[in-house]
């Protein structure tokens, strides 16, 4: 049984008849009709469906162009660009450091200055 | 900016596996896969949830969930399709849970959008008819709508179904037999109730 309703509704999804498999078969002609009718009117029924376009687009840029522009970009750059923007950041920290540093004792420095110089 | 010196791939021309190899760090090979599973991931949600927002939302979650782990993922007897569908089906099935309930969905949306081209009085009556119908499918145990979506929705084999569900194309034939026999049962007493209430209506 479940072979030939199996076998029925693959001649029904290839528009092939199934009069030959039901006549070879030793199930009831009206059961065999209630089965035909319900597998039709499944075909029918369950049909495959479009998403929206505009969701489709957004989703598409949200999983793709979102990580290709950052993760996606930079390990698509050969080795070179890596270290070179490695040290970029690298000395970028170092001169922040320094600036930092430096700035912070010049403003020390005037404040001695303005504690010293009599009005 | 792409590197003009690499060489262009035709992703269209690829399987599945050669595309999943390339995902694992090509963006543009996800895209592919994207496009090639979107529209069947979105029916099998649809139908699964009744409604375009949450199908929209569970898609959604899929391709994301698909994206963070593809670079782990490894073929081992489940073809990337079948991964994809499980992913969906977990996350639709985390979806009923949290809604608390079993719905039935009255799947109006889908129904007014396939027939509208149709004759008025035909489209009442088949209207009537296909809602009943995806009624009864909607009260079918999870296994049982999973099957038909897959069978009907994305006209997968038995192998394949077997592939995504985790069982045998035999489980597969025996469950689609058994779920035929339910829905007869379930159509029946759809119509009886409906019967029913008519006479009801008609009587008072």
């Amino acid at each position: 049984m479940q072979d030939l309703l199996d076998a029925i509704t693959t001649g029904l999804q290839n528009g092939d008849g199934v009069d030959s498999l039901i006549a070879q078969s030793d199930l009831p002609q009206e059961d065999a009709d209630d089965f035909v009718e319900m597998i039709q009117a499944l075909q029918t029924a369950l049909t495959p469906l479009e998403p929206r376009e505009e969701f489709s687009t957004i989703l598409h840029a949200d999983l793709l162009e979102g990580e290709s522009s950052l993760l996606g970009r930079l390990r698509g750059m050969p080795a070179r660009v890596h270290v070179a923007a490695f040290l970029a950041i690298f000395f970028g920290f170092v001169l922040f450091a320094l600036r930092r540093l430096f700035g912070s004792e010049t403003a020390q420095d005037m404040q001695e200055e303005a504690v010293v110089t009599p009005l | 900016m792409k590197n003009p010196f690499t060489k262009r791939v035709d992703y269209k021309a690829l399987d599945d596996r050669e595309l999943v190899a390339l995902a694992k760090e090509d963006m543009d090979a996800f895209g592919e896969l994207y496009e090639r599973y979107l529209q069947k991931i979105y029916s099998y949600v649809f139908y699964r949830t009744g409604n375009a927002h949450d199908a929209e939302d569970l898609t959604a979650k899929v391709f994301f969930r698909a994206l963070s782990h593809i670079a782990t993922y490894v073929e081992k007897g489940v073809p990337f399709q079948a991964w994809l569908y499980r992913i969906a089906h977990n996350l639709v099935a985390n979806w009923h849970r949290d809604q608390g309930r079993r719905k039935i969905i009255a799947l109006d949306e889908y129904v007014v959008h396939s027939l509208k081209s149709e004759a008025p009085d035909r489209v009442t009556e088949e209207r009537e008819e296909q809602n009943q119908l995806l009624q009864a499918v909607r009260r079918l145990p999870e296994d049982r709508q999973q099957l038909l979506l897959l069978k009907f929705v994305e006209q997968m084999s038995n192998a394949e179904i077997g592939a995504i569900m985790g069982r045998t194309e035999g489980a597969i034939k025996s469950l689609y037999h058994r779920t035929l026999l339910a829905l007869r049962e379930e159509m029946e007493m759809l119509q009886n109730s409906d019967r029913n209430r008519r006479l009801d209506g008609s009587e008072g």
